[in-house]
């Protein structure tokens, strides 16, 4: 078993005893999904897909910020980290097991978020779904690599929580500008090739920040 | 920072700036389409290439810092940041005055403006960084990879902003004319003022740099201070090392 798969198998197994993250970013969703609703009074229906696909991704965002805190923090208790560090499991590796279980995190809130969307914006569940959701994919595994990344020097300092926003959200925009564009073609029923300029951005996104947090994760990844 | 050179950086600078100053009020002739208002565009745009290039300085830096360990990449880095950001807020409000009689509104989401506040954006993440974590130790780290990533990420930030806009194009019409200048006496003033400015970001940058190496220094003297201290039994004296002024603590 490689460092990576027991890093994921661990995390995934303390989230299904507990369940704590993965409810608490749903009800999140929840919550910014009604509240987004009240600011913008939509119509509702396909007239509005922009509009639902906009605030899917708002919802993901702030869901996605708080996953990869807590993705991190759970180290920090018991000085696992110190362990982590210790131990000849590589850097790199271990980036990408968090990023992981960020992701899949992440991808829960986020299929809750889409039906809450269906029903809230009055769409259909139909196959128009369907091809929202690879979109949704890759703009909730690019913000994975990125928050992972960032999360890990925001969880070490005194204020980070207030500083992981002010940094992940300006990084972020090109995949939301893109994510968001792409997910409201197809919610009117557009296909993939009328979005392929956004979606060629996601994955550009993707790999970059991929190849980034990869590489740079071992500079910031250290216990105090 | 030596004084013959602070002296002549500055004297240069205010010559440079002087004639820049000249050339847009009195040489170059008068826009046809837009009018004396489109002057500030010898001042706009050397702040914008002057901020984008300070932001791309604050990668290198980054990069030199984590490869080689030398505390100079970080400070060259932070002053880089601090005075680009001075200059990209330049760029935003000499853009919103612009605005503001050719297009009739102070601000709109076009592709350049939109780029500039998101690089604004993510140079501010980067100084509220080093604002919070400046008493941690690896701040130095953190913010080279900060600035590594928002590098990075400014290329994707250009390409998805235009095409944002290509699409959906703004209801105003883009800015015409942006580097289209047909009168020579026009390539000249903007070349001035790039060099005025150019000048100016590059005394501020080594003023800038020259403290943080002092700060720098005087940090690691602290911190040996007592550590010498602590050797010596001494632990009654310490010098505090964090970025408030130094302050002596409970002699006793």
């Amino acid at each position: 078993m490689t460092g990576f798969s027991v890093i994921l198998r661990k995390d995934l197994r303390l989230e299904l005893r507990s369940g704590e993250s993965t409810i608490a970013l749903v009800a999140l969703s929840l919550l910014i999904l009604v509240v987004l609703v009240f600011a913008l009074d939509p119509v509702g229906g396909v007239r509005d897909a922009a509009t639902a696909a906009g605030a899917l991704w708002v919802a993901m965002i702030f869901a996605g910020m708080i996953g990869s805190t807590r993705a991190l923090l759970a180290e920090r208790d018991n000085g696992c980290l110190r362990a982590l560090i210790a131990s000849p499991l590589d850097r790199g590796a271990l980036y990408l097991a968090k990023l992981a279980a960020a992701f899949i995190f992440m991808a829960i809130a986020e299929a809750a978020a889409i039906v809450l969307m269906v029903l809230f914006f009055n769409l259909d569940f139909d196959s128009r779904l369907l091809r929202l959701l690879p979109i949704i994919g890759l703009g909730a595994l690019g913000f994975s690599a990125l928050s992972t990344l960032l999360a890990a020097i925001s969880g070490r300092l005194r204020a980070g929580d207030l500083l992981l926003p002010l940094l992940a959200v300006p990084m972020f925009v090109p995949a939301l500008i893109a994510g968001v564009k792409a997910s409201g073609a197809a919610l009117t029923g557009a296909s993939f090739g009328a979005s392929a300029q956004w979606l060629k951005i996601l994955i550009a996104f993707d790999v970059i920040f991929l190849t980034s947090g990869y590489l740079l994760f071992e500079h910031v990844i250290g216990e105090d | 920072m030596n004084q013959r050179l602070n002296l002549a950086l500055g004297a240069l600078t205010a010559l440079l700036m002087l004639g820049a100053i000249y050339m847009v009020f009195m040489f170059v002739p008068t826009e046809a389409d837009q009018g004396i208002v489109q002057r500030i565009f010898y001042f706009h745009v050397p702040c914008a290439w002057v901020a984008f290039a300070a932001f791309g300085l604050v990668a290198i830096c980054g990069i030199f810092y984590l490869w080689l360990g030398q505390d100079i990449w970080d400070d060259l880095g932070y002053a880089a940041a601090e005075i680009g950001m001075v200059f990209c807020t330049l760029v935003l409000v000499t853009g919103s005055i612009w605005a503001k009689p050719i297009w009739g509104t102070w601000w709109t989401w076009d592709s350049r403006l939109t780029t500039t506040l998101i690089l604004w954006l993510l140079y501010g993440g980067y100084l509220m960084l080093r604002a919070m974590a400046d008493d941690t130790p690896q701040v130095a780290r953190f913010a080279a990879v900060v600035g590594i990533v928002a590098a990075v990420d400014v290329p994707v930030v250009v390409v998805s902003v235009r095409l944002w806009r290509t699409i959906h194009p703004a209801v105003l019409v883009t800015r015409q004319g942006g580097h289209g200048l047909e009168d020579p006496r026009m390539v000249a003033t903007l070349l001035v003022a790039l060099a005025a400015f150019t000048a100016l970001f590059v005394w501020l940058l080594i003023l800038r740099f020259a403290t943080l190496r002092m700060r720098t220094r005087i940090m690691t003297l602290a911190r040996d201070l007592n550590l010498a201290h602590a050797a010596a039994g001494d632990l009654c004296c310490t010098i505090s090392t964090t970025s408030s002024p130094l302050t002596l603590s409970s002699l006793r």
